[in-house]
């Protein structure tokens, strides 16, 4: 079987982002980019799988310009076989990008996709759930602990009220949710097996997903503002002033 | 001094907030150490310059003796308050002024917290050049008071190397401004650089000016297994030729092990090493390091190794060097603190080992330190069945036998944390007695009563 990895360069989880001065979106230039830390995951997972004989191929695929090779090439570090880089200069939304994946398996056939429940930078947590839709395939979201027997697979996934079981037929999509596992560490002796792995380069015009220009039209961002700077608290010295404070706020 | 009540401090110390509740009293007059019992007459909480320049005239007076104390995280004992002393603690003096663009700088009362000054510098798209594990409670004049180490001293240097100036009240009562954040001064004695490292025995430090760097940018962490102490150096060096590193640690694998245990981490690497190094640098290219890691392996000084590719990844592997001390904590171990030029390291390495085999075989001592300074830290662990007591007497004797090794070694028995009370009966292995009683004559003149931390360091 073949694992397909969705991963998305996006902004390290840990810089402090800042909306840029003209407000036309947030700063990246100089900024440290990663893969999407659900996605990192989802990689896991997968090498995981693979290693316990589940699958024989590990492909990772990313979506964007130039600059997420250097994503691909860690994904390989980590342990992937192959990664494709579905180029393309367009921030495309998540449905555009669940028809180009769509589009990808038909080529791939995988077993199963996995990919992040969401990407930390626009938090979306829709692209798993609509390739499924498309590829009419089952899902399962926000998986928590994958197993798999032959021909299916049981995700156990963190519900309000406890856990769920679901038993799903493959091929099927799995989003991964941030305690399925603690992703690996890139061993230095596979940096330099990973720059001998395929990556091969795709325009996603080649795919002929027909990506649909009235929706990417739909959903506009019209501005981006930093969150709002929070005042600084004041200091009473008794129950009594506190009290008194909160009611001339109109708080009690 | 059992006369030392609520009416008696309200007297003596008008207008000075003090506490003599018990938690507080056994809170403020320890430090990590938990070298001895806490016993403080008193914790007062000065909120500015006059009010410690009020306690220290009051002392003075009436012949008491002061601890300075500020987050009570030191090693050494120097912040014990044990015999009936007020301990005269700065977490109240905690003002952090804005960054100072112009001149990179930042003024900052004794109390701050060592982290917040990295924050603060961090929104200003600055750096703070010291950093270690216990950041998040230390205070920067119990870090300027001890003169902290850290993990970055091979790239920003110590506490020392940050103060561009220094606000503090001597022993005898008189307010000091010294060098009021001047690069360049040449008039005369640098009495700033004297206060620094004096542990509370000359002066209280009431404020600093600290200096700042350029945000050093993206940075990656290595961590790789190494086969013995002896690759330790050449390692070293190796990396500091194509690297530009901003720390180079290293750790046994016992280490690693606690940590695990204590922290329920997962081992670094598949296969477990005798001894590991942690290293951070500037980032890199792909290519540059591992055509780095080959030459490593090809010279047998590296085995395997992980680098980080993410923020996260980075503080994953920063755990497995900064919780050691922590996960350790709970054995009470012994510690030693120590340091050589960093050519010795492998020499002293090697014969510290044979001395421990040789005469301790049953203490478990785990090592680990910031090889790239020369300072190591020796952590001997309680073997179950020995008694404190007589744990706390062989390791003593162990002492004997280090020290006399490093000065062999032309070495410091106290690397970055102090004299205090723990190594104050051995300070003649490091300094000669000409420099002690230099040392006694210049306490003597900043503290004529002996006011300030009796007992400690001299
Ligand atoms: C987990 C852990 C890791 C550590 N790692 C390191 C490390 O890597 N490098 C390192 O150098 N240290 C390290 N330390 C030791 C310790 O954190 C430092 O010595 C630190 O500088 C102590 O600061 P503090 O505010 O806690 O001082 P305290 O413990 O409160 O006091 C230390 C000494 O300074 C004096 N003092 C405190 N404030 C003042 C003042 N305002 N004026 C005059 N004297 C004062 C005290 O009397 C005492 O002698 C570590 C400690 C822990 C617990």
């Amino acid at each position: 079987m073949k694992i397909l990895v969705l991963v998305k360069r996006v902004i390290d989880y840990n810089v402090r982002v800042r909306v840029k001065s003209d407000a036309s979106g947030v700063e990246t230039d100089g900024v440290k980019m990663s893969i999407n830390p659900f996605d990192e995951i989802a990689l896991e997972e997968a090498l995981r799988l693979r290693e316990a004989g589940h699958a024989e191929e590990v492909l990772v695929v990313s979506m964007g310009s130039e600059a997420c090779q250097q994503q691909l090439r860690t994904a390989l570090a980590m342990g992937a076989d192959r990664a494709i880089h579905l180029a393309t200069d367009d921030a495309l939304q998540p449905l555009s990008a669940a028809r180009v994946i769509k589009a990808l398996i038909e080529r791939e056939q995988p077993g199963i996709v996995l990919l992040g429940k969401q990407a930390i930078d626009n938090d979306n947590n829709q692209t798993g759930q609509m390739l499924a839709a498309l590829w009419q395939r089952p899902q399962a979201t926000n998986a928590a602990k994958v197993e798999l027997a032959d021909g299916s697979v049981r995700v156990t996934r963190e519900v309000d009220d406890g856990l769920e079981v679901l038993e799903l037929q493959l091929p099927a999509v799995i989003t991964t949710d941030l305690r399925l596992n603690t992703p690996r560490f890139v061993k230095l002796p596979d940096i330099m097996k990973a720059k001998k792995k395929p990556l091969d380069v795709l325009a996603i015009t080649e795919l002929q997903a027909d990506i649909d220009a009235d929706a990417e039209q739909a959903l506009q961002i019209s501005d981006w503002q930093a969150p709002p700077k929070r005042g600084g608290g004041i200091k009473v010295d008794s129950v009594d002033a506190l009290v008194a404070e909160l009611k001339s706020r109109g708080l009690v | 001094m059992s006369d030392i009540d609520k009416l008696w401090l309200h007297q003596h110390l008008p207008g000075i907030q003090a506490s003599q509740q018990a938690d507080d009293l056994a809170s403020y007059g320890s430090d990590w150490s938990r070298l001895r019992e806490p016993a403080p007459a008193a914790v007062l909480f000065p909120q500015h310059q006059e009010q410690v320049a009020q306690i220290i005239d009051c002392a003075n007076r009436e012949g008491l003796a002061l601890v300075p104390s500020g987050g009570r995280t030191g090693l050494s004992g120097g912040a014990i308050a044990a015999d009936g002393e007020l301990v005269l603690s700065l977490e109240r003096m905690r003002q952090l002024d804005p960054v100072n663009h112009a001149d990179a700088s930042v003024r900052v009362e004794a109390g701050v917290v060592t982290a917040s000054i990295q924050q603060q510098a961090e929104r200003a798209g600055l750096f703070y050049g010291v950093d270690f594990a216990a950041a998040g409670s230390s205070q920067i004049g119990g870090n300027i008071a001890t003169n902290a180490g850290g993990i970055r001293v091979l790239r920003y240097g110590l506490t020392r190397d940050q103060v561009l100036g220094l606000e503090a009240v001597s022993g005898k009562g008189e307010l000091l401004q010294l060098n009021h954040g001047l690069i360049k001064n040449a008039t005369g004695y640098d009495l700033r650089h004297l206060l620094i490292g004096s542990e509370g025995t000359l002066a209280v430090i009431t404020a600093a000016t600290l200096k700042l760097w350029p945000d050093p940018g993206e940075r990656q962490v290595l961590l790789l297994a190494v086969d013995g102490h002896q690759a330790l150096l050449p390692l070293f060096m190796a990396a500091r030729q194509a690297l530009r590193l901003s720390a180079f640690e290293f750790f046994t694998h016992d280490c690693v092990r606690h940590v695990c245990a204590h922290a329920g981490l997962p081992p670094p690497l598949e296969q477990a090493a005798g001894m590991y190094v942690l290293l951070e640098c500037d980032a890199v290219s792909d290519e540059q390091v591992a055509a780095l890691f080959e030459q490593l392996v090809e010279q047998q000084l590296v085995s395997d190794g992980v680098i980080s590719q993410s923020r996260q990844h980075a503080q994953q592997l920063w755990q497995y060097r900064e919780r050691i001390s922590e996960s350790i904590a709970a054995q009470r171990p012994y510690k030693n603190d120590i340091a050589v030029r960093i050519a010795a390291v492998p020499e002293l390495l090697q014969q510290l080992d044979e001395l421990i085999q040789r005469h301790y075989p049953a203490f478990e001592v785990l090592w680990y330190g910031h090889i790239g300074d020369g300072n190591i830290h020796m952590n001997v662990l309680k073997p179950d069945d020995l008694s404190p007591a007589a744990f706390k007497q062989q390791c003593e004797l162990v002492n004997e036998q280090v020290f006399d090794c490093i000065q062999r070694l032309a070495g410091s028995i106290s690397a970055e944390h102090g004299v205090g009370l723990l190594k104050q009966p051995w300070l003649q292995y490091s300094r000669t007695p000409v420099e002690i009683d230099i040392m006694r004559r210049i306490k003597s003149v900043l503290d004529p009563g002996g006011i300030l931390n009796p007992g400690k360091l001299l």
